[in-house]
């Protein structure tokens, strides 16, 4: 389904301004919004399902989402996965150094006095109870690590 | 019962967010409860000089719409048991909050807290309006410039349309090499301007860099003189006497003397 560009989803997207008016259908695909530019500070995203950023999330920029967030890029602002109370949500982001980050009900930020800024995709989910941060394996890599 | 301050300028980049969060730090650092509120909705800078942006929940606005109770959106300072940081919202913009809203929120706080500091907006508009609605006295930053100067001009005008009555100065960011070169406005200079009273002068200080890309309020740092103006600031809010600061840089022996480390 086509994405249109520009600012004609602006009762999803917040300071942007003022847009056109929404056609629900170009942008919302199985529930899933793509979002294919940088959020910027004072920016930010509500969406009813998923969210899917080609861009980064810059601090002070927000993205809330009932379902999962993937972040394209480098995620530093806030986000929100699961906003209505999914405990299975998500963040998934290429870097993933969020200001903080929720999921349902669990809000979480990174420990005051370390910078562990990895260099590599990780993914945030709630695991027995806590939000925890894994590194995003794929098949990739575990071929990359079997040829090495 | 406590008192509502507003740091105000007119001028953007002039230093009332690092003034606020000084001022606030300092006296939470000699035991007063103080509340520092970031009116500045749309460009909040105040978390972020105080280190405690990641821990935003709930903000001002959250709290003037009924979103949430006022003791949610109040973030405790993670150095100072005494420091509140009442957060401004970034996604919303200055129409969010209006002046009734604020002066409620003021009366609220001040039960509370032996200082309330509101971090103002630069411009004149309704961000501005809003910071001193319920505000009891004002602080007007400003710095040796001619545009800052002019502008703080306007401020105390507008502050004292508004019954905000003898505002005090702070003059941030003086060199005193360039004042006695004549190549700066010196404090005289600008308070034949304003004509109002000063109760602080902030010499240019690479320190403030430092401190608040780090997050940590100059103020304590004991050995930089930012930090001292500061400290001396904060003494005369609490009615104290205390002289002005020399401002002359030290002279070549007295440094010379500190690097082979006689003090």
């Amino acid at each position: 389904m086509a994405y249109s560009k520009g600012n004609s989803h602006s009762d999803i997207l917040s300071g942007f301004g003022q847009g056109l008016p929404l056609d629900q259908e170009d942008l919302v695909d199985e529930n899933t919004i793509l979002v294919q530019r940088t959020l910027r500070s004072g920016q930010s995203i509500r969406y009813n399902g998923n969210v899917v950023v080609l861009g980064d999330i810059n601090p002070g920029a927000e993205i809330s989402a009932t379902g999962n967030v993937i972040v394209m890029g480098a995620l530093r602002g806030v986000v929100h996965a699961g906003a209505g109370g999914d405990e299975k949500a998500v963040v998934l982001a290429f870097r993933l150094q969020p200001t903080q980050l929720r999921i349902s009900n669990h809000i979480t930020r990174p420990p005051d006095n370390e910078s562990l800024d990895a260099d590599h995709p990780e993914m945030a989910r709630i695991r027995d109870g806590v939000v925890t941060i894994e590194v995003f394996q794929t098949g990739l890599n575990e071929r990359v690590s079997a040829n090495k | 019962m406590g008192e509502v301050f507003v740091v105000t300028s007119g001028k953007g980049g002039v230093g009332k967010t690092t003034t606020t969060a000084n001022i606030g730090a300092g006296l939470a650092s000699v035991g007063k409860k103080v509340v520092l509120v970031d009116a500045d909705i749309g460009l909040r800078n105040l978390d972020v000089v105080l280190g405690l942006e990641n821990r935003i929940v709930f903000d001002i606005v959250d709290v003037t719409s009924g979103n949430c109770r006022l003791r949610q959106a109040l973030i405790k300072d993670k150095r100072l048991d005494g420091l509140h940081l009442l957060p401004a919202a970034q996604t919303k913009d200055k129409s969010a909050v209006n002046p009734d809203q604020m002066r409620t929120l003021c009366a609220e706080l001040k039960k509370d807290f032996d200082y309330v500091v509101i971090d103002c907006p630069a411009g004149i508009e309704q961000g501005f309006r809003n910071a001193i609605a319920g505000a009891d006295k004002a602080i007007v930053v400003t710095t040796p410039e001619v545009s800052a100067v002019r502008d703080a001009d306007r401020i105390i005008g507008l502050l004292e349309a508004a019954e905000l009555r003898d505002p005090k100065l702070i003059i941030n960011r003086i060199r005193p090499k360039m004042v006695r070169q004549g190549d700066m406005m010196s404090i005289e200079d600008i308070i034949d301007i304003l004509a109002v009273d000063l109760i602080g002068v902030i010499p240019e200080d690479e320190m403030i860099v430092i401190t608040t890309n780090r997050g940590e309020p100059v103020v304590l740092d004991q050995s930089s003189r930012s930090g001292q103006a500061y400290r001396n600031i904060n003494q005369r809010i609490m009615g104290e006497e205390v002289p002005m600061m020399n401002l002359e840089e030290e002279g070549f022996f007295k440094k010379l003397r500190k690097i082979i480390g006689l003090k």
